[in-house]
């Protein structure tokens, strides 16, 4: 089972203070936590790299996090931000499809990255925009093969791609 | 299930060192500083105006004042808070203030529309020069919230460099406006509060690519 928020937020609290033990735990259980919050929208073979790059991220504005706020939703706009900014580099991957490779959670687990889950940002989108981004940035299609499954013109699947994604960045923070 | 051995977590436990954690306050206080440091530097090269303390100014003088200076305080907290991210973090109130700040440019060019007003109370040089110092005035406040929002983890770098300049231009151009003698809605609602519209054009361009992480 994943820590819970008080949990993660005592060690956090502890790791802020330089202690290493409570910092390796954190670090670990955050891990899990992200594997599973990103799970739905980035291709297996690029969590990795997405999770580490996030790990990085945490340990380097670990002063940002105030213990007078909750620590998941901390967590989860560092996790957003790194993930828009993985959209807009995101490469075409041999490993494309999303697998159906969900872990047994419990519920409680469930409700709280449901809430702050990246397909809540995904709803803000218009449906043409959140197509060509599922299609071209997740999937993995080439421009050409996203606009004939959807049937919009090329060129028409670029704009919603930087218009979703400009607007994915910022609904980053605001978007519960 | 084990936990999968992570090189990168031992690495990154390896290197750590306490932190003071950022706090909302010390943001507050460097922006506070900013800005008194702002007006004192006016008050040594021009002075401050002694119309107020004399009952000599209009109501619109303290109005208007207020209302930018409300602007600058509201845009520069929020941009404070942006420094430590959040999921649901939302500046609805924020922009309504704005809408209340656009009733002074809104009723100075309908004024001017209907009677010639902003012409006969005040001359386009003296606007200008307002214009241009409120706007140079508010390089103090850009830096401190920029400094602020490089330490800390902005998540949405184009909103914060957009308030990290309605900060500046708002209180930039009140802190010039304890100089100005000129207190009439034709000269206040338009030349007082460019400075902001072209501080937040200005912050939305050039602030998001230095606070990018």
């Amino acid at each position: 089972m994943i820590a819970d928020e008080p949990t993660f937020a005592r060690l956090m609290i502890a790791s802020q203070g330089g202690d290493r033990r409570a910092y390796t735990v954190l670090l670990t259980e955050a891990q899990f936590w992200l594997e599973r919050f990103f799970r739905r929208r980035v291709p297996p073979a690029q969590i990795d790299d997405l999770v580490q790059d996030v790990l990085l991220a945490i340990h380097a504005k670990r002063a940002t996090w105030d213990e007078t706020r909750a620590f998941l939703p901390w967590l989860a706009a560092i996790a957003r931000y790194r993930w828009v900014d993985h959209l807009r580099r995101a490469y075409r991957s041999s490993e494309s499809e999303l697998g159906d490779h969900d872990a047994p959670a419990d519920s409680e687990e469930e409700a709280v990255l449901a809430r702050m889950s990246l397909d809540r940002l995904f709803v803000q989108l218009s449906p043409a925009q959140c197509n060509a981004i599922e299609l071209v940035k997740i999937e993995g299609l080439s421009v050409t093969e996203a606009a004939m499954r959807t049937g919009q013109s090329e060129s028409l699947i670029k704009v919603n791609i930087h218009r979703g994604l400009r607007k994915l960045s910022a609904l980053v923070e605001e978007a519960d | 299930m084990p936990p999968r051995p992570n090189p990168l977590i031992a690495q990154l436990a390896g290197e750590l060192e306490p932190v003071r954690p950022l706090r909302m306050r010390h943001g507050l206080a460097l922006v506070a500083i900013a800005t008194v440091l702002t007006i004192a530097a006016i008050a040594l090269w021009q002075g401050l105006w002694s119309g107020p303390a004399k009952g000599q100014a209009a109501a619109i003088f303290f109005i208007a004042n207020g209302l930018i200076a409300l602007v600058g305080l509201a845009s520069a907290r929020t941009v404070v808070r942006m420094a430590t991210p959040r999921v649901g973090a939302r500046q609805d109130g924020l922009r309504w203030l704005l809408a209340a700040l656009a009733i002074l440019p809104v009723t100075a060019l309908l004024l001017m529309a209907l009677e010639g007003a902003v012409g006969r109370h005040d001359h386009a040089t003296d606007g200008l020069n307002c214009f241009i110092a409120g706007t140079v005035s508010g390089i103090g406040v850009a830096a401190a919230l920029i400094l602020w929002l490089r330490r800390g983890a902005p998540v949405a770098p184009n909103v914060a460099g957009f308030y990290t300049g309605i900060a500046a231009g708002a209180l930039g151009s009140f802190a010039h406006g304890m100089s100005c003698p000129f207190d009439t809605i034709g000269h206040l609602g338009i030349w007082h509060v460019a400075p902001v519209a072209m501080s937040a054009a200005l912050g939305r361009i050039a602030v998001p690519a230095l606070i990018r992480w």
